[in-house]
């Protein structure tokens, strides 16, 4: 590849542990799903049914409001109760309790599968937001909205399958067994866009799921380019992936879109072609299990709603005492204070780690000047100083920093000897930042 | 389930190494040098290394525990001062050297900064710099395999590689010895070999990034390409200069000190850049043989600046737009600096106001003579010094005065190529000044006479050998007449008296005739070779010295 990103680490993968389980669905069905109002960036969605309605699998639950994305049921069943419960993000909100009544009953209003050389651009937008896809890793933001101001302005899709979190293997095993489907869907949503190319970019640690694609594209003849990269954190950050696909970069305060690029995480797509091709709603996704605290590690597909504990149960519970649980991966994920809440649109993984596994946190001891958090900034950054500007209460230095870059990807905290909370600090700085005043 | 810690702010990892784990590796890839100086120099390597570690621990541990502060030994950076401070020193220097240098790197250079981290100069190499400013410590190298004693040193110096590179001439080592370590210097930087292996070590590790030595080692490597002495291989040159002193050592590990070095990576490579220049820069016109020290310390001065100007580029902004942002940036601060004219109408006043100067005119003329007191005298103190200094020092002066005297030896003397002063004094010899060859073997003497010529006093220079034959005459000062006396003091006519003995008369047997025209001069010069052909037959060498009165 020409092109590379500056800096990042590299910590260790630990994915070996589920790297070859392949997607299963859960040991038994939970007896209740708990659908959060909160599913997007935007804000809440508004809910369309009532306690005591009966609802079937892919049903509307909630619509768009001012903001928010459509849901639907993942389950059939009976809606029991609309009210607050823990949300995966931190905190409680609103959600859905659903009943489930194991049937899985198909909702009867399903919107007719396409042809894959039907769909055009608005037919494209509709089924996305009639599907209610997000984001499906990160920022959750809604999916439709993206495609639509990246129609015609972007030159090239990037499908994002650079799983660079450690532990997490959910896009590699969707990559690995649907990788058809994410071509064609990668072809058509690139067509529709009118982007001249849909790339694939993979990591050195999914050779498996490139020989598959690579022998795919090589009997098809597939518009889709493949690009595998060696691993690298935070390769699959927006920025760094399009910086490392086409060279360009985004420029300050832009987004993907001024670099002509458009990104999609490989879930995303996967829903995004399902809802195309066989009119189904985004009521499921696959989730990776796993930590040094699982019993049996595994990748899952499971519907959203589902508890965190029911997937724990389902992947055979704690074989010792968990020290963290965290979703979204160890290194931008959120950690949690208990599993009560649900799987939501963008939760890829449920991580468990031992004492062991995990770095113990503390207060840090005193700066070296090592520079390693400069020379791993991915966004061209310098925390160490941002942090002793910050510490000196100098103002017009931290301005000088360019501290609202900060994508929060948590290199410098991840690589620092002396164990500083330098993530914490560019969040303190920015935040001192906006707020003004003459002291920080 | 409740067993889960509050919620923390990620990333949940982070990289198992820890500044102490750095330094514990520091010290590891430190440990094959230290062998093989124990190899070399036998065991009081070992000790005066020893000594430096405890020292340094000691000094940290006193200081933060009469300051009341946390006692930071244990993070080990301490240790690698020792190390680094011992493994920079001779193994002849004598115990209470580390001691002293460990104290004032630890407490000095490191403690009155603020401890780790804060210290603007590398403590090891500064405690080393100021061991280097003691007398004699730091030229006396003990050569390889001459094992010491632990107490008791009696030192049979060697000449380091470098001594001879800063003569432009190549070291008798070969390079495979110099790799090996087979030569005289300090303890850590003789082993060229370890020192590299060490630093692969630190590579491996991710202690410390590649580009701040590579950096340095590029710049000496090319500055030393560039600049080689006439008639020697380029290739070996640079090579010699690369493992021949302590470049190595400070590039590899001095400059790698992650506390005064840059940390953007810009700023580290123009740190090496520095680095590199200012070494070979030292080496080539510093009366010391090796200039890393000095220039290591030198660029951590530099450290903030280079920090400064090495700060990534934005990203998303490209190479071009950032450079063109800088310098729009510069014009903007340079806009800012106005010139202001200087006022000078002041002292035209006078002349402007069209009235004669009156009696408070000169007044003001004479306050601002007065003011002007001051400057003149220092303006005069401050010329009567320089030019005293001048006087003393003038190295022109001196090595023309030198190169005058080589000249009227050749003149007098064919045989001899030294002049040295005697002690020896005759009445009529302004000066005796012996002649020896190159092997030190005496030729015989010079005598400045006197004698009365045409015009004056004509004073020359008569060279006799130990047969008391005349080898030379030259005349150094003299009023004759231009035209005609000068003829009898051209070359040839001088050369007429070399190989004579004796008396010289001017006619007859063992005579130079007179240069017609010139008589009254050829005959001062006659008499003037005769008293010199007297004196030194007079002179009896091997007797105690016999000083003539006048």
């Amino acid at each position: 590849m020409a092109h590379t990103f500056f800096g990042g680490v590299f910590p260790a993968t630990r994915k070996e542990s589920t790297r070859r389980k392949p997607l299963a669905q859960l040991s038994q069905p939970p007896r209740e799903v708990a659908i959060p109002l909160l599913m997007c960036s935007d804000g809440p969605s508004v809910p369309v049914v009532r306690p005591g309605d009966p609802v079937s699998l892919g049903q509307v639950i909630a619509r768009r409001g001012d903001c928010g994305v459509a849901i639907h049921a993942s389950v059939s069943g009976r809606v029991t109760a609309i009210q607050d419960r823990p949300h995966p993000w931190g905190g409680s909100s609103p959600a859905i309790l659903i009943e489930n009544d194991g049937q899985n009953t198909p909702c009867p209003q399903r919107p007719q599968p396409v042809e894959a050389q039907n769909v055009e651009l608005p037919l494209l937008l509709e089924r996305v937001q009639a599907a209610g896809i997000v984001g499906m890793r990160g920022e959750a933001a809604p999916t439709w909205e993206k495609l639509a101001r990246a129609a015609g302005r972007v030159d090239t899709l990037i499908v994002n399958v650079a799983e660079c979190e450690p532990y997490v293997t959910a896009d590699y095993r969707l990559l690995l067994e649907r990788s058809e489907k994410i071509l064609l869907g990668a072809s058509v949503v690139a067509r529709c866009l009118g982007a001249q190319r849909a790339v694939i970019v993979t990591e050195g640690d999914k050779l498996r799921a490139v020989e598959s694609l690579e022998r795919r594209l090589l009997r098809r003849g597939h518009s889709v380019q493949l690009c595998t990269v060696r691993t690298r954190y935070p390769l699959g950050a927006e920025k760094q992936i399009i910086q490392t696909v086409t060279g360009r970069e985004v420029p300050p305060g832009g987004s993907a879109l001024d670099a002509s690029c458009v990104v999609l995480n490989v879930a995303t797509l996967y829903a995004v072609q399902d809802a195309l091709f066989r009119g189904r709603p985004l009521t499921h996704r696959a989730v990776t299990v796993t930590g040094g605290a699982v019993t049996r590690p595994r990748n899952l597909w499971v519907p959203i709603g589902t508890p965190l504990r029911i997937l724990l149960e389902s992947a055979g519970g704690l074989r010792e005492e968990a020290d963290l649980m965290l979703t979204g991966g160890p290194m931008m994920g959120v950690a949690l204070e208990e599993l009560d809440a649900p799987v939501i649109k963008d939760t890829n993984s449920l991580i468990c780690l031992t004492a062991g596994e995990r770095k113990p946190g503390g207060s840090g001891t005193t700066c070296i000047r090592c520079g390693k958090c400069v020379s791993c900034c991915p966004m061209h950054l310098a925390p160490v100083f941002v942090r002793q500007a910050l510490e000196a209460g100098d103002r017009e230095r931290l301005a000088k920093y360019r501290v609202e870059d900060c994508i929060s990807c948590g290199c410098c905290s991840f690589i620092c000897p002396a164990q500083l909370p330098l993530v914490e600090t560019m969040i303190w700085a920015r935040a001192a930042l906006e707020e003004g005043g003459d002291r920080l | 389930m409740s067993s889960c810690s509050p919620t923390r702010l990620p990333p949940q990892l982070r990289q198992p190494s820890t500044t102490s784990a750095m330094m514990l590796d520091v010290l590891i890839a430190l440990l094959p040098t230290l062998g093989m100086a124990v190899f070399f120099f036998g065991l009081r390597a070992l000790a005066v290394t020893a000594v430096s570690v405890a020292a340094c621990i000691l000094s940290e541990s006193l200081y933060r525990r009469l300051t009341h502060q946390s006692d930071t030994t244990r993070d080990l950076s301490a240790c690698v001062t020792g190390l680094l401070l011992g493994l920079s020193l001779p193994a002849s220097s004598p115990y209470w050297v580390p001691i002293l240098a460990g104290a004032f790197a630890i407490i000095v250079v490191k403690q009155f900064y603020g401890g780790l981290g804060k210290n603007f100069m590398n403590p090891a190499l500064a405690g080393r710099m100021l061991a280097a400013t003691l007398p004699t410590l730091m030229t006396n190298w003990p050569a390889p395999f001459q094992r010491l004693s632990l107490v008791g040193v009696d030192v049979v110096s060697a000449a380091t590689p470098l001594s001879y590179l800063q003569d432009g001439t190549l070291p008798p080592q070969s390079l495979s010895q110099l790799f090996l370590g087979q030569r005289g210097g300090c303890l850590g930087e003789v082993s060229s070999f370890m020192l590299l292996a060490g630093f692969v070590y630190l590579l491996a590790r991710r202690v410390v990034p590649l580009r701040i030595s590579a950096a340095y080692l590029g710049t000496a490597a090319l500055v030393a390409l560039l600049f080689h002495p006439q008639g020697s291989n380029p290739l070996i040159w640079v090579a010699y200069q690369l493992l021949g002193g302590g470049l190595l050592l400070g590039a590899l590990f001095f400059a790698n000190d992650p506390t005064t070095t840059p940390v953007t990576p810009r700023g580290q490579v123009a740190f090496g850049v520095g680095c590199g220049l200012l070494t070979m820069l030292l080496r080539y016109h510093s009366s010391y043989p090796e200039g890393v020290g000095w220039a290591i310390l030198t660029m951590n001065c530099l450290v903030w600046l280079l920090d400064r100007l090495g700060l990534p580029r934005r990203f998303g902004v490209g190479n071009f737009a950032t450079t063109r942002a800088f310098l729009g940036q510069v014009r903007a601060s340079l806009a800012q600096i106005q010139f202001v004219k200087p006022d000078l109408r002041r002292h035209f006043d006078w002349i402007k106001s069209g009235k004669m100067p009156g009696e408070d005119h000169l007044d003001q003329i004479r306050a601002q003579a007065r003011a002007l007191i001051p400057f003149a005298l220092t303006l005069l103190v401050t010329g009567a010094m320089i030019f005293s200094v001048h006087q003393l020092t003038d190295l022109d002066t001196a090595r023309a005065r030198t190169q005058q005297q080589q000249q009227l030896l050749s003149q007098v003397m064919p045989a001899a190529s030294i002049a040295s002063e005697t002690p020896y004094r005759a009445s009529g010899a302004l000066s005796i000044t012996a002649g020896y060859t190159h092997a030190g073997e005496l030729v015989g003497y010079c005598v400045e006479v006197q004698s009365h010529g045409f015009g004056g006093v004509i004073t020359m220079v008569v060279g006799v050998d130990l047969n008391g034959e005349v080898t030379g005459v030259a005349v150094t000062n003299h009023s004759e007449t231009s035209t005609v006396g000068t003829r009898a003091m051209t070359p040839e006519a001088l050369r007429r008296y070399v190989g004579l003995s004796g008396t010289i008369r001017t006619s007859g047997r063992n005579s130079v005739d007179a240069v017609s025209g010139a008589t009254a001069t050829s005959e001062a010069i006659t008499a003037g070779v005769n008293r010199a052909l007297a004196i030194i037959a007079n002179l009896d060498p091997e007797e105690d010295i016999s000083y003539v009165e006048e």
